[in-house]
């Protein structure tokens, strides 16, 4: 519902694939049962054994994710099939900066910490882009040297209120680590002193991180521990990985791997047999096991946790937080001096302040190319260059299944009922109840085969807010998406008047919609007319409420399945569970006009793969009958409450 | 659906542009139209706001348009085929302290562009197939990529760069996600233009 009236979407056939692993469904259905705990005898888990003779509903929870735009959609040329964005995978193409559309290698992607690495920041109060801008104010003539600061353009911050200028307008990310380290008056321990950029908390430290047992060397030189300062905070996450990881591998009965993953001496069979062993000889726990056979086993080392700062120790000095506390409460921090905590999830966890705040190097982006999950075929690849538009692949569900547009078919004052002022469109914002509404539907084919479309809708909306629908025309041709000229030359006779009737504004004159005849066709679309009649809202007062019934009564003439079907459903409407009286209030959004159209395609498609064979064979062997058949649901409106007859 | 206008209410040039009586444009003939463009009634098109060529005489407020032109027009703003600028936007070319001196630069807008009611343009670039939003507010020498996306409402920052298929939203501005791969096909989402650009004035 975040497009505007009238809008068509797709349903994604993934959806309601029946799931083969019958684990998996009985799962499925245990969650719908917690849906809606206090609503044990909502019918909806039966609804999951009917599955293709059940009418899609909009409303449902579970059509959240299937349904989508017609042009978010992909095809897949070998499953026959839509696939979704839930149906694909997606490999990275490249890796660009969003801000300066410069390409990061991959090799360097994760030594950059994901993040640009030339000048591109984001505001930390603001996170829009910054700016670089000199500080001297040089009129024209004079040379642009001096200090060079980032600036928001947004809220104006400049890295000047953090006390941070650069020499020069280049590699400015380089400048700010170099700055951050050394402003913070933070001499980091030798050891570390070589990682690239400091900034990058997200990096991957492995290649740079020294054996462990250099570290078990600095331990051993108490001189040069005792002139490291305090580290940053990633040095200090980077001195501690080292660390654990040399215990790990110092403690572990193998120590065959000790770069490896810090998880990894403890997940492998190893560790696990070290933990066993544990038990086994201890004492009590032995002997009641006959363990007194067994030979003592040397004690396992016990791993120390980090003693010096060098390890990445760290220990507060004892007014840090009273200091903190007393900033904090001070006239010149306030309110404004703090940081939001949305600013600070992405600093170092020691910002608390404005001040400490540091520009944050633009984030990357990726460009990616989709595959089908089932066939791994292709699906889109863009070109590899960040600033092209450009696709080598693109298999888009719009050139395979015809696209869906709805308009309102304007009331012409002539054919229609005699009324004082001309007509005009329905606000579809405000649909008045029980008055019928017609709509143009076209469907735009742009394969280059002719197809043939059978249309299908319930005749009563699926919800409590029941609306009729009728499709006048539900099956017609659509002519194939063939050469623009045909158009052109064909319809050169009234080219405006197919338009206009297109478009609903025009040509309504003389035109009234008939049931079984298509209301407009051109060369590779077809406009069919929509009836509905927008149900009743519920809740509304007695007297409508009244109506609503006489509504239903209506239905029950007209059809018993439909009834029931719309019964079925206002029991099982409360899954949200938010109202008390679910029969007086409205749910969100359900005053929402959408209908489900079942929408079936059939074509004649050139064999491809046994071309050889059917040569000879005639014409029909030549082809191949395809045939594709999703849901559709086509927003129509939203009804309103009062009746506008 | 645009309401029914007044009978005459858009002038068609000799490309196919479609301009409302009730748009105020400044500075015609700093401003290119690239045909089959549609300008709706009240929409601010700032043309006088162009680049003056000697830089030294330019004074730092609005324009500077005392000065007499050169005798290259200079173009302030550029619009492609089958834009559309809608009702009370304005587009105003983006402007930069310079080594001092305030100058404007000129406003390029390419092909099946949308912008949106009430929206303030003053980006550098928009690409072709962009969308802006109602009421957003593109900053001063923005750049919008192809297929670019910005929501209602938005608040591109200045100097802010959007990259192709990206979709923008919020105040300021972020990359919110991306359009679809078949945004931007004919008659679909994106690729409603010549759509648009028939329905004027009928």
């Amino acid at each position: 519902m975040s497009r505007p009236f009238p809008y068509a979407y797709i349903s994604c056939p993934c959806a309601d694939t029946p799931v083969p692993d019958p684990a998996r469904k009985r799962r499925s259905r245990e969650t719908s049962h917690k849906s809606n705990p206090e609503d044990p005898n909502a019918p909806v888990p039966q609804d999951y054994d009917f599955e293709d003779e059940r009418t899609f509903d909009p409303r449902s929870p579970r059509s959240n994710f299937s349904l989508y735009p017609p042009e978010q959609l992909l095809y897949c040329e070998d499953c026959h099939q839509i696939k979704c964005p839930r149906c694909i995978t997606e490999e990275i193409v490249c890796w660009y900066c969003p801000n300066c559309l410069f390409e990061t290698p991959s090799s360097m992607v994760r030594s950059e910490g994901n993040r640009c690495a030339r000048n591109c920041f984001n505001c930390p109060i603001c996170t829009a882009p910054l700016a670089v801008t000199t500080l001297e104010n040089v009129t024209a003539g004079g040379s642009q040297q001096g200090p060079w600061v980032l600036s928001c353009g947004y809220c104006m911050w400049t890295t000047l209120d953090i006390g941070v200028k650069f020499d020069k307008p280049t590699n400015i990310r380089t400048q700010l680590s170099k700055m951050t380290d050394s402003s913070r008056g933070r001499q980091m321990s030798k050891t570390f002193s070589d990682l690239k950029s400091p900034l990058s908390t997200y990096s991957s430290i492995d290649d740079q991180f020294p054996l462990p047992s250099e570290i078990r060397g600095d331990e051993t030189n108490p001189a040069t521990e005792q002139s490291s300062g305090p580290l940053n905070p990633e040095a200090r996450f980077q001195a501690l990985k080292g660390f654990y990881k040399g215990q790990i591998a110092s403690t572990s009965s193998s120590p065959n791997d000790p770069l490896a993953d810090f998880g990894a001496g403890f997940s492998s069979p190893g560790a696990l047999n070290r933990i066993m062993s544990l038990y086994t000889s201890s004492s009590r726990l032995g002997n009641l096991y006959g363990g007194t056979n067994k030979k003592p086993k040397s004690k396992p080392p016990v791993m120390r946790e980090a003693l010096t700062t060098s390890e990445g120790l760290r220990v507060p000095a004892p007014d840090t937080e009273n200091a903190l506390i007393r900033r904090m409460a001070s006239d010149d921090c306030g309110w404004d001096g703090m940081a939001s905590i949305e600013q600070r999830t992405f600093q170092s966890p020691d910002a608390r302040f404005v001040e400490d705040l540091l520009p944050l190097p633009v984030l990357l982006r990726t460009k990616r190319s989709k595959r089908c999950k089932s066939c791994k075929h292709i699906l889109v690849k863009p070109e590899f260059k960040p600033q092209s538009t450009r696709f080598r692949i693109r298999l888009i569900a719009l050139s395979y299944i015809p696209l869906p547009t709805l308009k309102p078919l304007v009331p012409s004052p002539f054919a229609g009922l005699p009324s004082v002022t001309p007509a005009a469109a329905p606000n579809l914002d405000a649909l008045s109840p029980l008055k019928t509404v017609q709509l143009l539907l076209t469907l735009k084919n742009h394969m280059f085969d002719p197809v043939r479309v059978t249309l299908a809708t319930p005749s009563v909306t699926p919800g409590r807010v029941a609306s009729k629908v009728t499709i006048l025309c539900p099956q017609f041709d659509i002519g194939a998406n063939s050469d623009v000229w045909d158009e052109a030359l064909q319809g050169s006779s009234a080219p405006g008047d197919a338009r206009a009737s297109r478009s609903g504004t025009l040509g309504s004159t003389e035109k009234v919609a008939e049931a079984g005849k298509v209301w407009d066709k051109g060369r590779n679309w077809t406009t069919v007319v929509l009836e509905v009649v927008p149900g009743t809202l519920p809740g509304g007062g007695a007297t409508r409420r009244n109506r609503m019934k006489q509504h239903d009564d209506d239905n029950d003439d007209d059809n018993d399945d439909s009834d029931a079907d719309s019964d079925a459903n206002v029991n099982a409407l409360d899954w949200s569970g938010q109202t008390k009286d679910p029969n007086q209030q409205l749910q969100p959004d359900e005053d929402v006009l959408e209908i489900p159209v079942f929408v079936r395609m059939e074509w004649d498609s050139e064999n491809q793969i046994d071309q050889e064979q059917s040569v000879g064979k005639g014409q029909n062997s030549d082809t191949v009958k395809r045939e594709l058949a999703y849901w559709m649901v086509l927003g129509v409106g939203r009804i309103s409450s009062e009746m506008g007859f | 659906m645009p309401p029914k206008a007044a009978k005459g209410e858009y002038i068609e040039t000799d490309t196919g542009n479609k301009i409302s009586r009730r748009s105020q444009i400044h500075g015609t003939q700093h401003i290119i139209l690239g045909g089959k463009t549609v300008i709706q009634g009240e929409a601010v098109i700032r043309g006088d706001l162009y680049r003056t060529s000697t830089s030294s005489s330019a004074s730092g407020d609005q324009g500077g348009q005392q000065q007499p032109a050169t005798s290259t027009p200079s173009v302030a703003i550029t619009i492609g085929r089958y834009s559309y600028i809608s009702k009370q936007a304005i587009l105003r070319p983006p402007s930069r302290l310079h080594r001092g001196v305030h100058s404007f630069y000129p406003l390029k807008i390419g092909d099946h562009v949308f912008v949106g009611e009430r929206a303030v343009v003053e980006a550098a670039s928009v690409g072709n197939h962009v969308h802006v939003g109602r009421d957003a507010v593109i900053g001063s020498m923005a750049i919008l990529k192809d297929f670019a996306y910005v929501l209602d409402g938005a608040v591109v920052a200045p100097g802010m760069v959007v990259p192709s298929w990206c979709v923008v939203g919020g105040a300021p501005a972020r990359i919110v996600g991306e359009v679809g791969e078949g945004y931007g096909v004919e008659g679909a989402e994106g690729g409603m233009a010549r759509e648009r650009y028939r329905l004027v004035g009928r």
